[in-house]
């Protein structure tokens, strides 16, 4: 047996229930789902009817509780499954929710709090203000802890196939953090600059703000982050990184694309000597040579590169490499080809080498390299539906050609280009010629002079699920023109590595490690994949990197899932639904000023403006709550920051359970004529309670539509109890004293302020509760016997309730109010239907924990061995709580004195 | 540590004391300078931490404190916080975790007798609040290291009162393997649930549960109950009480002691009895709750008749005895909204044509015992609620018959006048005659004549006085499950206290220097403990004090007119030590105390 008892919950009555079997020797676990012990008594102002400082009475209960040598307390925690053992004891599986935190580091020093960049609605102050994502439960948690909310990786960072933490540099840009936002993306790639400009942006496909009116600006986020670094540090400040000191291990890169870039970055931070190997004699690989400047101007390329040369990173270009042994033999440990798809798909047609035929990777690479052709006064047909065909026509108009079309094999539907790169082509006035295939480059003395196309019609559907253009007999015709630029394909020139190239030229490598047959050799990019995008690349760069630095440091290349400590995305519709109501937010989208034949190659989206970029942040979801900005884990001062921390399971054996699992409040916003959650002044008696608090989130008590401190002042009781119509026939037995004593507690506050309730029946039962009533009776509170029916919010934002008064005639009356607390009562807490797995836990038949003898044996439930503690078992006051959780233990321990367990005994 | 050589003590200008003013969230420092108190102590002689927390009381500061006591070397501790009541234990305990001597702790109090107490002089406050912590450091700069005095405990308890929550809480005594001994005062076990029928909200008969538990009870060796019996006497201390019982037999008494390691009372209630006249009380047909309730468990299937006169209507008059204008009683009895409820609806199922009205000031059907107030309208009883002003009023008629004249609220305050057949008051409960209880055991009476607990929100069934514990309708007003939970709790309490083997108990006691003593005996008989006795030493009767029986009340002390008392943990000198810092408080930097 590993503890006699298992307690269930930490509120006060499962901490009196832990300390008083503690106190008579058994071994006590209690499982707390919250970071901090204390439940729901430690977030109240006073309690009635002392009036004592509810953190005063209960604070010490919970040092006492976690300091006590017999209970072991595991906060964060839940239990999610109990089952019976044969010995008559019980199996109970506890996760322990990953905190993220490693708590025997973590001081409670309230540093990651402090740095943390995401705003959620704090459930301990009643949603009335707001805590961070890394958040100490409150100021008198105990333990005092500090864990990290991760409800999952946002869907913004789950689709970016390079692993950048879009939400945290979102994130970071709303707090004004611009330079942390452009070290965080820096962290992945020195491509900053680049992305912010020339990605596709998977990110905002799947931002969550998407299915509202539209997704945050995550890629113009990044490229203010980005002009605002360069602007302020010029180009090569790639040295604030942390680099670490050099382990003597050298690196050989071949290609200077996206994938080579990265992952010569990521090595040279870890310490590596790396040197890229570049053919042509710029780097850039098509960030350069493809990518046309108004695009992606130079500039922003050599910015980024400059971040990994400021390193030391060499980059060596105009070589060829055509054997990697021998850059092996030259004393690299490992090499890393990232040579991408430079070879051009053959149309495979008549008159293809003609003089006016060209590919497009040589006609943008010419013209990245200031060989542009004069094509004024000429018409130029390119053949294709890629992202290459469209900026062959942008770039062919922007050269002076009088005509640019696009000839492509099927429809608008089936091209291959991005729809946006499509949508601006043809705006800058590209013409498409869909359902054409080439079949002859139509020449006259060795120069082209047309293109002979067929027309296609669209068949069955192909392999990738498309439908495959068939030719339509005799429908040949000639486009006159004099420049073919065909952009139907490319693949990697396999020459380097011929003995292990696949069917398709492309280097064969495992998928998760890119190792290729040859040990020391590995492949990123393109070069491995055909042609994909830049966040591929980059995302296969820090992959090959990772992967050689656990080669060459002799770590396992598997069994490892993580590169980058990412959860399982979150879904959209578990973040939509945190939320009944969204605000409405204008949504940022660059400006992008596209003329029809445009005449030159600036760059033709502008940047967000630091407004338009903080308040598009702004509007960011914080889908997986944390963002993963990194803020915190850079502000910790004992290193406690955990992101690959993850939940683990714990299996225990128990002589008993008490179940002290409490009760849930009831949503005022079931009773809509009340008014809660869309009048701001209409407040429950929690957040009331929060208000009077010592530890109160505003100082005062104000109410929240305006900040206004209130004058006239409403309590109405019974909402949610005593009240068919909410299915909850039951008094909740607290509201009433609760709110006399709030009422005490407000006039003691705002000495000015009138204090009405409108009840039912005062139930002051208990002892002093009748003279509690009575003080506040003489202290000035107005009590009015009579329903509220209905609540109206007037234009300053106070409240028209409207209500029966029974003790003066009964009439109907309307009454003006600043604020209106709502005395909600309790729900049961129905978590405890999953507690146990074979033989469930009898409940009442509104869903509190049953009791079969309530009378001579209170806290015995259906099951021998479990008992129930507490408001679990339905409604109770503190000092009810107490004495039913007294009443639970000693019959704990009488189970336990007549309970002879023996060892499980295994056959 | 005793037999270790003990350290030289540091001269107290040498001692290392660390000093905590806690905000307690506002509670202080709203009316106090708490950062002007810090800094006025952080350079007073002996004083190497000052500090100022926000809850000086949470876990995050204890473990602050016990850094500084370990990094800083502390042989002593002052909190300036709350009252001690609330937190001495708190602030001993971080003390003993960090290995200091736990009586090297001092708290003073600037909560209840000082920011509450001043809130409208901040200035004055804080001048106070600088003094009584500096007086607080004069005391501990001299205090001596102390241990508690460890006694064996008994594994037995007395239970006091044979009702429903004494007998549980017996029968849960035995369970967890403390033998109970139960002395009732009357010839019978069961108190008033015994003679009940159905009770709510389990419908069982009372008279059934009680037969029940004492049938339990005779099966079991280790219970044993003493009808016709009466706690006459207590001496010894917590954990080790010797109780005298009296047991009154054939005319004749006989004497008893039982050696018991804690003591429940659970004596129970009276029922409220209306004055003569007092809404027509003595009138016939006007009953009280209990007399009506054994009339609805007496009466035969299918009908209800009351001295031989069917009853076809009633009318029951709420807060008979509760809710009373002072110096009556104020309290709500609690347990007799629901109690007139489920009675009511007896008598809806011996006869639902039975017209029955209830008068009332609000229904306190708490909790679920709402669903019986639905039940009970659902069955045809009419609520009238009256103003607390105008109660209603009880006549009989020309004619013989009864009838109540009431003024009903729900019906825009319309005089109603009810011929009915009987009229039931809904009596509440009044705290039983126990004065000789109450001085056999000093329990503390509140002003509303019910046993008052240590803590009436956190600490429900203990006392002050160690060890005695007080559970059910002795304390206030409740219901069966109620009392029962309550006895229960007393169990847990006592087994909390009990099962360990033994008990620690404060070494602030009286000691006499008989180098010192005279021997003239006044110290005997200021003794309300009866703690200190004659002894003879070298040659000659001196007196000595038993530490476990010494409460550390003091009394001795200034009687005595050789000087010779002393008061462990508040010497002469220590107290003289902190009268003279805390008046003379204007001076900012003390010069050394030597």
């Amino acid at each position: 047996m590993d503890y006699d008892v298992l307690v269930i919950g930490s509120g006060i009555g499962g901490m009196e229930s832990s300390i008083k079997l503690a106190d008579m020797g058994y071994h006590v676990l209690l499982v707390e789902k919250e970071a901090s012990v204390g439940g729901r008594m430690i977030l109240l102002s006073k309690v009635f009817p002392t009036l004592d400082c509810a953190s005063c009475i209960s604070g010490p209960k919970m040092s006492s509780t976690i300091n006590h040598p017999n209970i072991t307390t595991m906060a964060y925690s839940q239990v999610e499954g109990i089952s019976r053992n044969t010995d008559g004891g019980f199996h109970a599986s506890i996760r322990q929710k990953s905190k993220f935190v490693d708590w025997a580091a973590c001081t409670g020093c309230d540093a990651c709090q402090k740095a943390c960049t995401v705003a959620v609605p704090d459930q301990f102050n009643a949603d009335l203000a707001a805590r961070r994502a890394a958040y100490i439960a409150f100021p008198q948690a105990v333990p005092k802890k500090a864990v990290l909310q991760r409800e999952g990786t946002s869907p913004c960072v789950g689709a970016c196939p390079a692993g950048i933490k879009a939400h945290g540099y979102v994130s970071l840009v709303r707090s004004g953090k611009y330079e942390e936002a452009f070290q965080l993306v820096l962290d992945a790639t020195p491509l900053v600059g680049t992305l912010g400009r020339a990605c596709y942006a998977p990110c905002e496909a799947d931002c969550t703000r998407a299915k509202l009116e539209g997704p945050v600006p995550i890629r113009l986020i990044k490229r203010f982050a980005a002009d605002k670094h360069y602007e302020a540090s010029g180009q090569s400040d790639g040295r604030a990184v942390e680099v670490e000191e050099p382990n003597g291990h050298k690196i050989a890169i071949v290609g200077s694309g996206p994938a080579g870039l990265t992952a010569a970055w990521q090595l040279a931070r870890k310490g590596y000597q790396v040197k890229i190997l570049e053919k042509r004699s710029k780097p850039g690989g098509y960030l350069r040579h493809a990518i046309p400047t108004y695009r992606l101007p130079h500039e922003v390329v050599d910015a980024d590169i400059a971040n990994l040369t400021s390193l030391g990173v060499e980059i060596e270009c105009g070589v060829s490499v055509a054997d990697p042994q021998a850059l092996k033999d030259d004393g690299y440990d490992a090499v890393i080809l990232a040579t991408g798809t430079q070879v051009a798909t053959r149309m495979d047609v008549p008159g293809e080498d003609a003089e006016g035929s060209v590919n497009g990777l040589d006609f943008l690479a010419d013209v990245a390299n200031g060989a542009a052709p004069d094509l004024r006064g000429k018409r130029v047909v390119v053949v294709g539906g890629g992202n290459v065909a469209m900026d062959a026509a942008r770039v062919s108009l922007r050269l002076g050609a009088t005509e640019a079309r696009v000839a492509y094999r099927r429809t608008r539907a089936e091209m291959p280009a991005h729809h946006v790169e499509s949508k601006d082509a043809e705006a800058e006035g590209a013409v498409f010629e869909l359902l054409v295939a080439p079949t002859e480059v139509v020449t006259a003395g060795g120069r082209v002079t047309g293109l002979k196309l067929q027309k296609m019609r669209l068949g069955e559907p192909d392999a990738s699920g498309r439908r495959s253009p068939e030719p339509i007999p005799g429908s040949e015709y000639v486009l006159d023109c004099d420049l073919v630029i065909s952009t139907i394909g490319m693949s990697p020139d396999s020459a380097p590595f011929a003995p292990l190239a696949d069917k398709r030229g492309r280097v064969a490598v495992d998928p998760k490690t890119l190792q290729t047959s040859v040990p020391f050799l590995f492949a990123a990019g393109d070069v491995t994949a055909g042609a994909t995008d830049i966040t591929r690349a980059i995302g296969s760069g820090r992959r090959a990197a990772h992967m050689v630095d656990r080669w060459i440091t002799g770590q396992p290349l598997d069994g490892f899932t993580a590169l980058d400590d990412r959860l399982e995305t979150i879904s959209t519709d578990t973040v939509l639904s945190r939320q009944t109501a969204f605000g409405h937010r204008h949504p940022i989208s660059g400006d992008v000023s596209l003329v029809h034949n445009p005449r030159d190659f600036s760059e033709i989206e502008a940047p967000l403006t630091e407004d338009q970029a903080r308040s598009g942040a702004g509007s960011c979801l914080d889908c997986g709550v944390c963002s993963e900005c990194q803020e915190c884990v850079k502000a910790c001062p004992a290193f406690a920051i955990r992101m690959d921390a993850r939940d683990e399971l714990r299996d225990v054996t128990v002589g008993a359970v008490v179940v002290a699992t409490g009760h849930k409040l009831f949503a005022a916003d079931l009773k809509p004529e009340y008014g809660f959650g869309k009048f701001p002044n209409v407040i429950t008696g929690m957040q009331m309670d929060r208000l009077l608090a010592p530890t109160r989130p505003f100082n005062t008590v104000l109410r929240p539509g305006d900040g206004k401190v209130p004058d006239r002042i409403a309590y109405i009781s019974c909402t949610g109890s005593r009240d068919k119509t909410v299915g909850n026939p039951l008094c909740s037995k607290f509201c009433c004293m609760y709110s006399i004593k709030q009422n005490q507690l407000i006039m003691g506050a705002l000495p000015l302020a009138d204090v009405s309730m409108h009840y039912m029946d005062m139930r002051a039962s208990g002892k002093r509760y009748e003279e509690f009533y009575t003080q506040a009776k003489d202290m000035g509170a107005q009590y009015i016997k009579g329903r509220v029916s209905k609540i109206t919010e007037q234009e300053n934002g106070d409240l028209l309730v409207r209500y029966e008064d029974i003790e003066n005639g009964g009439g109907v009356v309307e009454t003006s109010y600043d604020l209106v607390v709502l005395a909600v009562g309790i729900q049961p807490n129905r978590d405890v239907e999953r507690l146990f797995d074979e033989a469930p836990l009898g409940l009442d038949e509104y869903y509190y924990v049953a009791e079969p003898s309530a009378e001579l044996s209170p806290g015995q439930t259906t099951i021998p061995g479990v008992f129930v503690a507490g408001t679990a078992s339905g409604a109770k006051d503190i000092v009810d709580t107490i004495l039913h959780s007294g009443a639970a233990v000693a019959q704990v321990a009488a189970h336990l004195e007549h309970q002879h367990f023996t060892e499980e005994v295994t056959v | 540590m005793s037999q270790e050589t003990p350290e030289p003590k540091a001269a107290p200008q040498q001692r290392r004391i660390g000093v905590y003013i806690c905000h307690c969230g506002g509670n202080i420092s709203d009316y106090v300078d708490v950062a002007a108190v810090r800094e006025a102590l952080k350079d007073e002689p002996g004083v190497v931490v000052s500090e100022s927390p926000v809850f000086a009381c949470s876990d995050g500061t204890q473990h602050d404190m016990i850094d500084d006591i370990r990094a800083q070397n502390l042989d002593g501790l002052v909190v300036a916080s709350c009252s001690p009541k609330l937190h001495q234990v708190t602030f001993r305990n971080v003390a003993k975790r960090a290995d200091l001597n736990q009586y090297a702790y001092t708290q003073v109090n600037v909560r209840e007798q000082d920011s509450w107490a001043h809130p409208h002089d901040r200035a004055g406050a804080t001048e106070k609040a600088i003094g009584l912590v500096r007086a607080g450091v004069a005391k501990t700069r001299l205090s001596d290291p102390l241990e508690p005095l460890r006694i064996e405990t008994v594994p037995r308890a007395l239970v006091v009162g044979g009702g429903i929550a004494g007998l549980r809480a017996a029968i849960g005594l035995a369970d967890v393997g403390i033998q109970a001994v139960v002395v009732e005062r009357e010839s019978r076990l069961g108190g008033w649930v015994g003679r009940f029928g159905p009770t709510f909200p389990d419908e069982a008969s009372g008279a059934e549960e009680v037969a029940g538990l004492v049938e339990q009870i005779k099966a079991r060796r280790d219970i044993t109950v003493y009808t016709n019996a009466e706690l006459t006497g207590k001496s010894g201390t917590f954990g080790n009480y010797a109780a005298q019982l009296t047991l009154h037999r054939d005319g004749s008494d006989k004497q008893l002691t039982v050696d018991v390691g804690s003591i429940i009372v659970a004596t129970g209630f009276d029922s409220y009895a209306p004055d003569e006249g007092e809404f027509g009380y003595g009138i016939d047909g006007v009953v009280t709750l209990p007399e009506f309730k054994e009339l609805v468990d007496a009466a035969p299937a299918g009908t209800l008749s009351y001295r031989g006169r069917p009853v076809r209507s009633i009318a029951y008059v709420y807060c008979v005895g509760s809710r009373q204008e002072a110096p009556g009683n104020e309290y709500c009895s609690k347990y007799c909204c629901t109690a007139t409820i489920h009675a009511s609806m007896l008598v809806s199922k011996l006869d639902p044509g039975i017209r029955q009205y209830h008068l009332h000031r609000d229904i306190r059907a708490y909790g679920r015992n709402e669903l019986l107030y639905n039940e009970s309208r659902d069955r045809g009883s009419i609520y009238l609620k009256f103003p607390d002003d105008t109660p209603p009023s009880v006549q009989k008629e020309a004619s013989g018959g009864l009838s109540v004249t009431v003024t009903d609220l729900l019906t825009e305050s319309r005089e109603l006048t009810l011929p009915v057949d009987l009229v039931v008051l809904v009596t509440g409960m009044v705290p039983r005659e126990n004065s000789d209880l109450v001085q056999v055991l000093k329990l503390p009476v509140g002003s509303d004549g019910f046993f008052n607990e240590i803590h009436p929100k956190l600490r429900p069934v203990e006392t002050v006085v160690d060890g005695v514990m007080i559970a059910g309708c002795c304390q206030s007003p409740r219901t069966v499950g109620e009392s029962v939970a309550a006895g229960l709790a007393a169990v847990a309490q006592s087994a909390a206290l009990l099962k360990k083997g033994f008990a620690e108990l404060e070494p602030l006691v009286a000691r006499v220097d008989p180098e010192k003593c005279v021997g003239s005996g006044e110290c005997l008989t200021s003794c309300p403990y009866d703690a200190i006795t004659s002894i003879e030493w070298d040659g000659r009767q001196v007196a000595t004090v038993d530490p476990a029986t010494c409460k550390g009340c003091g009394g001795c002390v200034p009687v005595c007119g050789s000087d010779a008392i002393d008061l462990l943990g508040y010497t002469d000198a220590q107290m003289r030590a902190a009268i003279e810092e805390m008046i003379a408080t204007d001076v900012p930097v003390k010069e050394p105390v030597g």
